[in-house]
């Protein structure tokens, strides 16, 4: 009886301390899967907003309000919607931030938009996410149709230049693992690939279940492929350089999208000197120059600073620039209102080349960024470097795939 | 015709990659009578085995394929003694469901111990292209193909030669009678599970140079392995070689001259047809067999 009272006297002091300290800070919520099969990456985004909101904070708030986060764990489309329905209804937040995973925010941005709560994304890249009619989703970082895009135009901007060719003597063909990231993403390639009139010679689906390439690979072969371009998790892209190896294949340049691509892991298991010279599309990371990215060296002292370690992907980063943009309009908005935060956010205008990403921001009525552009990259000695464009660039980029 | 040829030796040597987990699954299925819908995990469980193998004591994947057919042979025996056997009187579905739910259980403990990364066993030399007369081989596609003619070739003497064979093919034949006949039954079913997850073993080993193993590796396999062991008419050996050989040149095929992401299709149309026209499978021994 006596834990009781105590229980009941804790609980009410508790209640009664709340509203005072809620009173004049910014209550905002953080949506990311921080456990489950997405936990590591999801995780890695959170600390980007994180370090912005501290930063904020550091620097007096949002006009002289602190700003307090409510985390949000979304492991599953499900959950994503139990948690954002949390967010908006018990703790009463003022915008949302997310989600790292495209499908957990196509379900959170529908609460959040029935709740008429501002939506922030700062990293899935499904185009639907921001082609709803939605009035409160904002997303900040490039979708997969900029992705495609700019990887088809790398081909004309960047590769032939290397080559010394004109882009339309080379014959490109588009591999993809078939699910609905793959199918995405190529589809939006061979739209553009059409439209600057490269010569297209393949577009090959594959299960990345897949245990052999080969039919693929000899069918790039024979159809005399000059550049591939792949959209592909690890496995296969594993599976693809060594089996490309084996068969003597070898294209003039090979682009990915990202995924598979991007992590160490699968350099290191197709071997550096295998990996030589493939190049790749993604958000920014951190071997670009500072002078088009300025600010992404304070960023990797403060995150060390912070979490003891060197960023685990480009997804921290991404977050960060996301957020302090987005914090920026907040601020500039006469109230945190929905209609005053879309007024703020249509407002904002970063040149390109002025935040940490280097990309700039400029929302168009759908919410979209349309000023974020991914960088390519290349690995050259193990490492991903950023070769295009050439102001963002700390190599000069190679030609041939595999180390002579 | 320079690609036909090329594309049907991949598919030999594909072929021989299923062989080998087709033949223990073919085993398990025609002997003890039990689907083992874990097989890929075993597979999955020695390739982590001969992943740590290889970092800590340096031992060549080859090498560990002794260890890795005893050691598999072993966790064959104990399913089969501690998780089948108190089942085998029970409904056909609820072996089914052990099998799945210990294929779930080992996948998320992998994912548990190992997490979602994957990891490339160094071989030196195994992945080297052999040049045949202009078409490429791996070494280790060589190896493969050896290890699944002389796995065929052994069982098929242990089977018909020695003692132990013939009691296990009483078992598989008539379990009643051969209990009758002084055959003890359940360490029979013990030993066919170890030899059907020993040639995981054997698999295990031979296929950790050519792919990185992840939690979800066994799933990539399992799946044809099953088709195959159908195809060959579910209890027979040299029918699971043979069909292992025909889907993997299917596949090859296919995926050229079709589709990549149709090579399935074919494949599944062709077991289907055989469902409707062959029921006991292109080599099953007719209705007698059950």
């Amino acid at each position: 009886m006596k834990v009781l009272i105590k229980a009941a006297l804790a609980a009410g002091l508790a209640l009664s301390a709340a509203p005072s300290f809620a009173q004049d800070a910014v209550r905002i919520g953080a949506l990311y899967p921080f456990s489950g099969g997405l936990a590591l990456l999801g995780d890695e985004s959170f600390r980007g907003l994180e370090l912005a909101i501290e930063e904020r904070n550091a620097a007096g708030g949002l006009n002289g309000r602190k700003i307090e986060m409510v985390r949000g764990d979304a492991v599953d489309p499900n959950q994503a919607v139990g948690e954002a329905r949390r967010l908006t209804s018990v703790d009463k937040v003022s915008v949302i931030f997310g989600t790292y995973s495209s499908s957990l925010s196509l379900a959170a941005t529908q609460v959040a938009e029935l709740a008429g709560v501002p939506y922030f994304e700062l990293g899935a890249i499904s185009d639907p996410i921001t082609e709803r009619g939605f009035k409160n989703v904002y997303r900040t970082n490039p979708t997969a149709r900029i992705f495609a895009n700019r990887m088809v135009d790398a081909v004309a901007e960047a590769v032939a230049p290397a080559l010394g060719t004109d882009a339309k003597s080379l014959k490109v063909a588009i591999i993809h693992e078939d699910s609905l990231y793959g199918q995405t993403v190529a589809g939006y390639q061979q739209a553009r690939a059409k439209e600057v009139g490269l010569n297209l010679v393949e577009t090959l689906p594959y299960s990345a279940k897949s245990v052999d390439l080969t039919p693929v690979i000899l069918r790039l072969k024979s159809a005399g492929a000059d550049v591939v371009l792949q959209t592909s998790y690890q496995n296969d892209t594993v599976l693809f350089f060594r089996q490309m190896k084996e068969q003597g294949f070898k294209p003039k340049a090979v682009m990915g999208a990202g995924g598979g691509y991007s992590l160490r892991d699968t350099m290191q298991a197709v071997g550096p000197e295998n990996m030589e010279g493939a190049l790749n599309v993604d958000f920014t990371q951190y071997r670009t120059n500072p002078k088009a990215a300025p600010g992404i060296e304070e960023f990797v002292k403060k995150y060390e600073a912070k979490y003891g370690t060197a960023p685990r992907s480009g997804h921290s980063l991404a977050n960060y620039m996301g957020a302090k943009v987005l914090l920026d309009a907040m601020a500039a908005a006469k109230d945190l209102t929905a209609p005053a935060i879309r007024e703020a956010v249509m407002a904002v205008d970063v040149t390109e080349g002025t935040t940490a990403t280097g990309w700039g921001a400029k929302f168009n009525e759908a919410g979209q960024n349309e000023r974020a552009t991914p960088f390519l990259m290349q690995w050259q000695g193990g490492e991903l470097v950023t070769v295009f464009p050439a102001d963002a660039a700390v190599a000069e980029i190679k030609t041939g795939i595999g180390a002579e | 015709m320079d690609v036909l040829v090329q594309l049907i030796l991949n598919g030999i040597m594909l072929g021989s990659m299923y062989a080998i987990i087709s033949v223990g699954l073919t085993l398990i299925f025609g002997i003890v009578r039990v689907v083992n819908f874990a097989h890929g995990e075993f597979l999955m469980v020695g390739m982590y085995a001969v992943y740590l193998l290889s970092l800590h004591l340096g031992l060549h994947p080859y090498v560990s394929a002794v260890p890795m057919v005893l050691m598999l042979f072993a966790v064959g025996a104990l399913v089969q003694r501690f998780i089948i056997q108190p089942l085998l009187g029970a409904d056909e579905h609820i072996q089914i469901f052990a099998t799945v739910g210990l294929s779930t259980a080992l996948i998320n403990l992998a994912l548990l111990v190992f997490g979602a990364d994957l990891y490339s066993v160094q071989a030196p030399g195994v992945r080297q292209p052999l040049s045949i007369g202009g078409y490429t081989v791996l070494h280790a596609q060589v190896v493969m193909l050896a290890s699944a003619l002389v796995l065929v070739a052994g069982l098929h003497l242990f089977m018909q030669r020695t003692p132990l064979g013939r009691a296990i093919r009483a078992t598989a034949q008539n379990r009643n009678a051969a209990q009758l006949m002084g055959v003890r039954v359940d360490r029979i079913y013990v030993i066919a599970f170890g030899l059907g997850a020993a040639c995981v073993g054997l698999a295990s080993a031979l296929i950790s140079p050519l792919f990185p193993v992840t939690p979800t590796i066994g799933t990539y396999f399992v799946l044809t392995a099953f088709v195959v062991v159908v195809l060959g008419g579910m209890r027979s050996m040299y029918g699971a070689f043979l069909g292992a050989m025909i889907i993997g040149i299917v596949d090859s095929l296919s995926g050229y001259y079709i589709a990549p992401d149709l090579k399935e299709v074919v494949y599944f149309a062709i077991f289907i047809l055989i469902l409707i026209f062959k029921p006991t499978g292109l080599f099953g021994f007719g209705r007698g067999t059950e």
